[in-house]
């Protein structure tokens, strides 16, 4: 590999703008965001054969598509959690650089599968080689962005991870329109359309390589001045990732993660449904408010990320848990007076809660174990995520489905549901007032300075 | 360490930021338009025996019996 990516060349010189740093970030997360968008090539991909419509015993079905995406999301925690050292050794650039070559190569693999028509190619393609550049590419910019915002933490990981948010914004569309543009009477565009995305992905990422830099040694932002009271649960040492789950705080931040994002996920992936069943809304409406609350989800990262550097890390998710609950308890209501507009509300703000979460906890990973291995210990802690990806869908859908074959009328078939994210995210309540500072105990000594990302 | 201290161009950052916001920006634009239709009135599915009815003010839908 190029001495470029070396981690040595990306040391940070006198004079740089660390106001490089998040563009670069969100330009690798936005790219590997696309993975939310997938489910636009869903019905295409069952088609490959018959184009306009599915050829049975031929085509390809929707349940076998959806672990393209599934395992996706697996690799993607997998890959972030065994790979996290990895990132701290090699740094930012090249782990970005790798990242975006997995990513990229995994869309080309996949577009040959697309075009022989050959199932475990895709899968191997965009879902094992995709996903392991979808854990590189979500890890290395956070820890980045958190060596450089010592200031304003929960800021720099909302705007990288907004863009992860974003992504999905920007990938369906985009995934769309190229389908659009190559299909033809014997073409349904996936492959075409994975080609130009891989193309395209891969030149915004590098933009995004280009400009990463890591902090010098023993650097602090201009005028900066560290508290002189340290908060409770903010470190000023380091903790390893290996000692990091040796400690009860890592456990209860992975379930904090785990039952706040099970809750949000549950509805984000039903939203379009939801809405349809519980106002009788028509499929375009429905699609629109599953639109709206990306917008949310993106937003939310941003803005309730950046209000935990004034609030603290552990009271903003006191907001999401609380809030959220008797958010949840309100949707059943908002069946009832048969209020669209209330609907909408209260759930753009639980998604919003569901974004912020997720931008929030490196911040709150940095607060508890340090700035040295943050990275490792993200990609760790990302598995409660793919936990969670399982468990918050498949209760709403389990459940909902249940109710309906038991003669509950559609309308209020989500309500018990909405009642039990309630009660996960007080269960989330619970683990989040039980995290304390770590035992000094825990610390790495003769911790090495910044510089390292 | 060189004594001469190499700012990061204005310019340069600004390119950054319009790399990474443009595209945001279409997406953003893409998605309001979507969920222009839950804004605009036509929330409810307009029943079938009624379809001169304006859906803005329809009671509640065949698929809400409350």
């Amino acid at each position: 590999m190029p001495s470029f990516l070396d981690r040595e060349n990306t040391i940070a010189e006198p004079g740089f703008s660390r106001w490089l740093v998040p563009p670069a970030a969100l330009a690798v997360h936005m790219c590997i965001g696309e993975v939310y968008g997938f489910s636009v090539f869903n019905v295409p991909l069952t088609r490959i054969i018959g184009i306009t419509q599915s050829v049975k015993g031929q085509d390809w079905t929707i349940p076998q598509v959806g672990w393209i995406y599934s395992t996706a999301l697996i690799v993607l925690g997998l890959s972030a959690f065994v790979l996290g050292k990895w990132v701290e050794r090699v740094g930012p650039r090249r782990t970005m650089f790798t990242s975006a070559c997995c990513f990229c190569g995994g869309l080309v693999i996949a577009s040959f599968g697309v075009a022989w028509h050959n199932f475990l190619v895709v899968w191997l393609g965009y879902g094992l080689v995709g996903g392991i550049g979808l854990g590189l590419g979500y890890i290395a910019p956070v820890s980045t962005l958190v060596k450089w915002f010592p200031d304003r933490p929960g800021m720099a990981t909302g705007m990288a991870i907004m863009g992860f948010g974003g992504g999905a914004l920007v990938g369906a569309p985009f995934g769309v329109e190229l389908m659009n543009h190559f299909k033809s009477a014997t073409s349904v565009g996936v492959q075409e359309a994975f080609l130009m995305m891989a193309a395209c992905y891969f030149v915004m990422m590098n933009i995004g390589t280009t400009f990463v830099r890591v902090p010098a040694a023993g650097w602090v932002p201009e005028g900066y001045v560290p508290p002189a009271h340290a908060k409770k649960l903010v470190t000023t040492s380091n903790v390893t990732a290996d000692e990091a789950i040796k400690v009860p705080q890592f456990w209860l931040l992975w379930a904090v993660l785990c039952l706040n994002v099970s809750a949000g996920i549950g509805i984000l992936g039903q939203a379009s449904l939801m809405c349809q069943d519980m106002f009788g809304v028509t499929a375009a409406v429905g699609a629109g408010f599953a639109g709206l609350l990306s917008i949310f989800n993106m937003a939310g990262r941003f803005v309730w990320s950046s209000l935990s550097d004034y609030t603290g890390r552990k009271a903003i998710y006191c907001v999401y848990f609380i809030l959220g609950a008797v958010l949840y308890c309100l949707i059943p209501f908002t069946q009832r007076i048969n209020s669209v507009a209330v609907f909408v509300a209260v759930t753009a703000v639980i998604i919003s809660m569901y974004g912020g979460g997720f931008a929030t906890v490196p911040a709150y990973l940095r607060d508890l174990f340090g700035t040295m291995q943050v990275g490792a210990i993200h990609g760790r802690l990302i598995t409660a995520w793919s936990m969670a990806a399982v468990v918050g869908p498949q209760t709403i859908n389990y459940i909902s489905a249940y109710q309906k074959e038991h003669g509950v009328p559609k309308s209020e078939a989500y309500n018990m549901t909405m009642y039990i994210m309630a009660g996960l995210l007080l269960l989330g309540l619970l683990c989040n007032l039980l995290i304390k500072a770590v035992d000094p105990k825990h610390n790495f000594q003769a911790a090495p300075q910044g510089g390292n990302a | 360490m060189s004594d001469i201290t190499k700012k990061s161009s204005p310019a340069l950052i600004l390119f950054a930021w319009i790399v990474v916001s443009v595209p945001l920006a279409w997406g953003l634009y893409r998605s309001v338009k979507n969920a222009r239709p839950l804004f605009s009135g036509a929330t409810q599915a307009a029943p079938a025996a009624t379809p001169t009815a304006p859906a803005a003010t329809q009671t509640a839908p065949a698929a809400n019996p409350k």
